[in-house]
C-alpha cells in the first residue's frame, strides 16, 4: 500500500548516480558540461549514415567497455546497451558507497530499467548477415541480448541482487517510468533499495525510423528556436540509486535529492503526433504535482521534454502555461537535449539526473543552439548560458510515441524525518 | 472475502472483467469451455513453412476477426499484436460492464506486458532497410516497431487516457504488468485499469527459438508440450493476449458488480542466473512466493491451487516442482498444481492469459487440467487428465522467467 499506517508517506531519496552520454562518461564531467553548455552532438561511427537525412547524433564517445567494467564481468554475450548500463550502474553504486555491494542489502535490492533499442545494434548486424547468407551459419546467440530486459538481468546478476526486477518499454518515457515505478516498489515495501534508470544505444532501426518520419534535424537540434527542424538522436545510460530516507540516514549515505512524485498519462490521440490540445502533457504534470503534494509555486525549474520538433515544443509550452498559469513565465524551462540529444528510452532517466544535479549543485542548465525566438514559444528557455539558482523542486517531462507521458518531480533534500505528512 | 484483514474497500483490488484472444478461442466462453475440457490449441503451424526447422508445432490464434472488435478507422494502422490487445481489452471492458465516457476516460488506464513485442514488424522493417535502403522504409510501420504500440493503439481504440505503460520482462511480463496495475488502483491514480500480456508468433521469432534449442523436441522424442511430465522435451510456442479489468472493491460494490476474484498481493524476486537460462535453484521461487504470501497477509496452508509457470522445459519444470515440494513440505493440505501451457503454448507473457484462466476457475469452482501431463515428474498434486471440481478460496499465479526473475500473485475468492 502506498500510505503507511499513520497516513505518512515514506520519503525516497537518491544516493548515487551514474551516466554515460554524448557529453560525458561520468557524472562529474556531465555536471561540468551542463554548466558550460557543451554540445555533444556530432558525427556517428557506429554505423554508416550516408543515406540518411541526418548524419549526426549524440553518440557516447570513447567507450571501451573494459575500461569501465571489472575483469570478472563476462562481456562476451553483452550488447552495447548492457555494457553502457552496467558501466553507469557501477559509477552509481560507487557514488552511493555500495561497491562492493553490501551482503545484507542484496536481499531487498532490485532493478528497474527503461529501455528502447536494447541489443538491437548487434542484432541488426546479425539480421543483415542472415538476410544475405541465410540462416545456416548465422550465430543466433547474438540475439540473446536483443531485448531490454537483458540489461536489467545483467545488473541484478552482476551484483547478486534478490529484489524485484522490471523493465519498461514506453519509448521516450520509459526511463522516467522505470524511476517512478522503482519509487513505488520501495514505498510499497517490495524493496529497500532500487537501481533505477534507463539505457538506449544508437541503432540503425531507430535512426531509419526517425528519418522516415522526417522528425530529425539534418543539423544539430535547436529546441524552442523559431527555425527548429527536428530532433537529434542520441544514446545514453543513466542510473540512480533510490532508497528510503531511513536506509540512507542509517548508513550515512550522501543524499543528492528526493523523488517527490510522478505522473503517467496517455494522449489516446495519435501514435506519433502529440495532441495539439496538450491534454496528456497537462494531465501528466498535474498528476505528478498531486502525487508530490507540492503546488506550482514550489517548482523552480522545468527540465522540458523539448525535442525540437516543430510541434512538440509548441505543445509543451502550451501545456506548461495551462498547468502553471501566470507562473509559467517566471519558471526557467530548458531542454538539455540541445547538449546530449534525445536519448529516447534513457531520456527520462538522463534528464532525471540533470534535474537532481541542478537541485544539488544549485544551477539551471541552458538550452543551447537557440538563435531566434519563436513567438509561439514564449517562456524563459535559459538560452544564454547556465544560471546559478537556489532550487527547491524540479519538474521533468518525458513524452513518447504511443502517447505515453511521464512527469517526474524531484526535490532538494533539506533534512527532516523519514515520512511526509 | 470477509476474512480478509484489510477492511478498506478502496484498497482492495478486484477483477471484474476478462478479455482474451488465445489459441483455445476468442473470448472467455470459448476459452473456458475448451480449457476445462482439457483441449489443446497446439497443432502443426499453418501460418508459415516449417519444413527446414527441427520443430513444427505451435499454439496459433485461429479464427480471430479483428473487425468484430476494432473500428475500421483504427484497424488500418494496427499490427497483429495491437489488434489482439485492443480486442482483448474491448472484451474485458464489455465483460466489466461499464462505458468509457468523456467524464471517466482520464481515470481509466492500461499496463500491458509483452515479452517480445511486434517481432513481425521489426523483421519486416529491417528487411526493407537492409535490402532496399533507408529511403524505402515505410513510415506507417514506424509506430508499430515500439513495444508500447499495442497499449497505445488500445487506448486510442477504446478512448481512455489514464496511466498507460508497457512492461517487458521476458516470461514475467504479464505478472509484472498485473502487479503494477493493481498498485495503481491502490495508489488511486485510476478507477479502472486493464492489465495483462500479449505476444505473437512470427516466422523469424520461431526460427530463432528453434536455434536456441528451446523448443520441443530438443533433439529427442515426439514434439509436444508436456508440462511437469517425465517425458517432457521442451516448450511449444504459443501466442495470444489475456487482459483483466481491475478496479477497487468499493468501485465494484458501488456499481453492483460481482467480482471474479480479488488480487490480494504480489511478491517479486531475482536470483543470479546466466542470461537466457532458466534458474537451476529453487531459492528465487521460494523468496518470491513467500514475499507474495506476506504481502497478501496469507498463510502457506491457505493456498489451494497453483497456476504454474511450467511449460515442458526440462530445467524449468524440475526446479519449479522442487520448489513447491519444499515450500509445502510441512503443510497438512497440499495445493493442486496445474499448468495450462500444454493448452495455450508458451507465449512468455502468458501471465495475462493464465490470470484470466485463474479468475474463471474461481468463478466456476473448477481447476483446469494440465494438458499434456501424463506421468508427473514428482508426486505432487497435479491436476491431470480431467478438470477438478473445487471451490478455491486462495490461489497463486506463478511467474518464473529465464534470466532469474520471479513474480507471484495471490488471488482470493
Amino acid at each position: 500500500m502506498h500510505q503507511t499506517g499513520s497516513g505518512l508517506k515514506k520519503r525516497i531519496v537518491i544516493t548515487g548516480m551514474g551516466t554515460l552520454n554524448a557529453v560525458a562518461n561520468h557524472v562529474s564531467g556531465f555536471t561540468k558540461s551542463l554548466q558550460e553548455g557543451f554540445c555533444g552532438i556530432g558525427g556517428i561511427d557506429l554505423f554508416d549514415t550516408t543515406e540518411f537525412r541526418s548524419q549526426t547524433g549524440g553518440q557516447v564517445k570513447n567507450f571501451i567497455a573494459r575500461d569501465f567494467l571489472p575483469r570478472t564481468f563476462a562481456l562476451k554475450r553483452m550488447s552495447r546497451a548492457d555494457k553502457l548500463a552496467l558501466a553507469a550502474t557501477i559509477e552509481a553504486l560507487r557514488d552511493a558507497s555500495l561497491d562492493p555491494f553490501p551482503e545484507p542489502f542484496k536481499e531487498q535490492a532490485g532493478v528497474s530499467i527503461g529501455g528502447g533499442a536494447g541489443g538491437l545494434l548487434e542484432s541488426e548486424t546479425f539480421y543483415r548477415d542472415y538476410l544475405r547468407n541465410g540462416g545456416e551459419n548465422a550465430k543466433f546467440s547474438t540475439l540473446s541480448s536483443l531485448f531490454c530486459a537483458s540489461s536489467t538481468d545483467c545488473i541484478a546478476s552482476a551484483f547478486g541482487l534478490s529484489g524485484p526486477k522490471s523493465t519498461f518499454m514506453t519509448a521516450c518515457s520509459a526511463g522516467a517510468t522505470a524511476i517512478g515505478y522503482a519509487r513505488d516498489l520501495i514505498v510499497n515495501g517490495h524493496a529497500r533499495m532500487m537501481i533505477a534508470g534507463g539505457v538506449e544505444p544508437m541503432s540503425r532501426l531507430t535512426f531509419a525510423a526517425f528519418n522516415a518520419l522526417q522528425s530529425v534535424d539534418p543539423e544539430t537540434c535547436r529546441p524552442f528556436d523559431k527555425d527548429r527542424a527536428g530532433l537529434s538522436l542520441g544514446e545514453a545510460a543513466a542510473i540512480m540509486i533510490l532508497e528510503t530516507l531511513d536506509s540512507a540516514l542509517s548508513r550515512g549515505a550522501n543524499i543528492y535529492g528526493e523523488i517527490l512524485g510522478y505522473g503517467i498519462t496517455c494522449d489516446s490521440f495519435h501514435m506519433t503526433a502529440p495532441d495539439e490540445q496538450a491534454s496528456g502533457a497537462v494531465r501528466s504534470m498535474r498528476a505528478a504535482l498531486q502525487d508530490s503534494g507540492r503546488s506550482i509555486e514550489d517548482i523552480d525549474y522545468i527540465n522540458a521534454h523539448g525535442t525540437a520538433t516543430p510541434v512538440n515544443d509548441i505543445t509543451e509550452t502550451k501545456a506548461i502555461k495551462e498547468v502553471f498559469g501566470r507562473r509559467a513565465y517566471a519558471i526557467p524551462v530548458s531542454s538539455t537535449k540541445s547538449m546530449h540529444a534525445h536519448t529516447l528510452g534513457a531520456s527520462g532517466a538522463l534528464e532525471g539526473i540533470v534535474s537532481v544535479l541542478a537541485l544539488h549543485h544549485g544551477f539551471i542548465p541552458p538550452t543551447i543552439n537557440h538563435r531566434e525566438a519563436d513567438p509561439l514559444c514564449d517562456l524563459d528557455y535559459v538560452t544564454s548560458g547556465a544560471r546559478e539558482a537556489d532550487l527547491r523542486a524540479v519538474l521533468s517531462n518525458s513524452f513518447a510515441f504511443g502517447g505515453n507521458n511521464t512527469t517526474l518531480i524531484f526535490g532538494r533534500y533539506s533534512g527532516g524525518g523519514a515520512a511526509h505528512e | 472475502m470477509s476474512d480478509y484483514r484489510h477492511t478498506d474497500n478502496a484498497q482492495r483490488v478486484v477483477v471484474t472483467g476478462i478479455g482474451m484472444v488465445t489459441p483455445l478461442g476468442i473470448g472467455k466462453e470459448e476459452f473456458g469451455r475448451r480449457l476445462f475440457a482439457g483441449e489443446t490449441g497446439i497443432a502443426e503451424i499453418t501460418s508459415f513453412d516449417t519444413n527446414s526447422l527441427p520443430s513444427h508445432r505451435a499454439a496459433e490464434v485461429k479464427n480471430f476477426r479483428p473487425r468484430d472488435f476494432v473500428s475500421v478507422k483504427n484497424m488500418r494502422r494496427m499490427d497483429k499484436i495491437s489488434l489482439m490487445a485492443a480486442a482483448s481489452a474491448r472484451l474485458a471492458l464489455d465483460d466489466a460492464g461499464f462505458q468509457i465516457t468523456p467524464e471517466n476516460r482520464d481515470r481509466v488506464g492500461i499496463v500491458l506486458g509483452t515479452a517480445f513485442g511486434a517481432t513481425d514488424i521489426t523483421a519486416q522493417f529491417l528487411q526493407t532497410l537492409f535490402t532496399d535502403g533507408p529511403a524505402s522504409v515505410n513510415p506507417i510501420l514506424v509506430p508499430n516497431t515500439v513495444m508500447n504500440a499495442a497499449a497505445g493503439h488500445t487506448s486510442i481504440e477504446l478512448g481512455f487516457r489514464g496511466v498507460n505503460t508497457t512492461v517487458t520482462h521476458y516470461a514475467v511480463s504479464g505478472e509484472n504488468a498485473i502487479a503494477y496495475a493493481a498498485a495503481e488502483i491502490r495508489r488511486g491514480t485510476v478507477d479502472f485499469i486493464f492489465a495483462g500480456g500479449a505476444d505473437i508468433l512470427s516466422e523469424f521469432y520461431y526460427t530463432s527459438l528453434t536455434r536456441f534449442k528451446a523448443l520441443s523436441p530438443q533433439n529427442r522424442g515426439r514434439e509436444a508440450c508436456r508440462p511437469f511430465d517425465r517425458e517432457r522435451n521442451g516448450m511449444v510456442v504459443g501466442e495470444g493476449c489475456g487482459i483483466l479489468c481491475l478496479e477497487s472493491l468499493r468501485s465494484a460494490l458501488d456499481r453492483g458488480r460481482m467480482p471474479y476474484c480479488e488480487i490480494m498481493g504480489s511478491g517479486m524476486g531475482s536470483s543470479p542466473t546466466k542470461p537466457n537460462q532458466w534458474p537451476r535453484k529453487t531459492e528465487g521461487i521460494k523468496k518470491a512466493f513467500n514475499r507474495a504470501l506476506q504481502n497478501a497477509d496469507t498463510r502457506v496452508d491457505d493456498i489451494q491451487a497453483i497456476f504454474a509457470a511450467g511449460n515442458g522445459d526440462t530445467i524449468l519444470d524440475a526446479v519449479e516442482a522442487e520448489a513447491y515440494a519444499e515450500l509445502f513440505d510441512a503443510s497438512q493440505k497440499k495445493p493442486f498444481i496445474t499448468s495450462i501451457k500444454g493448452a495455450t503454448g508458451e507465449s512468455f507473457s502468458t501471465g495475462g492469459i493464465r490470470a484470466c484462466a485463474l479468475a474463471l476457475s474461481m468463478e466456476k469452482n473448477i481447476l483446469p487440467p494440465s494438458a499434456g501431463l501424463i506421468n508427473p515428474l514428482r508426486p505432487l498434486s497435479f491436476v491431470t487428465g480431467e478438470k477438478k471440481d473445487l471451490t478455491v478460496h486462495r490461489a497463486t499465479l506463478a511467474g518464473i522467467s529465464f534470466g532469474g526473475t520471479y513474480t507471484y500473485l495471490i488471488f482470493g475468492k
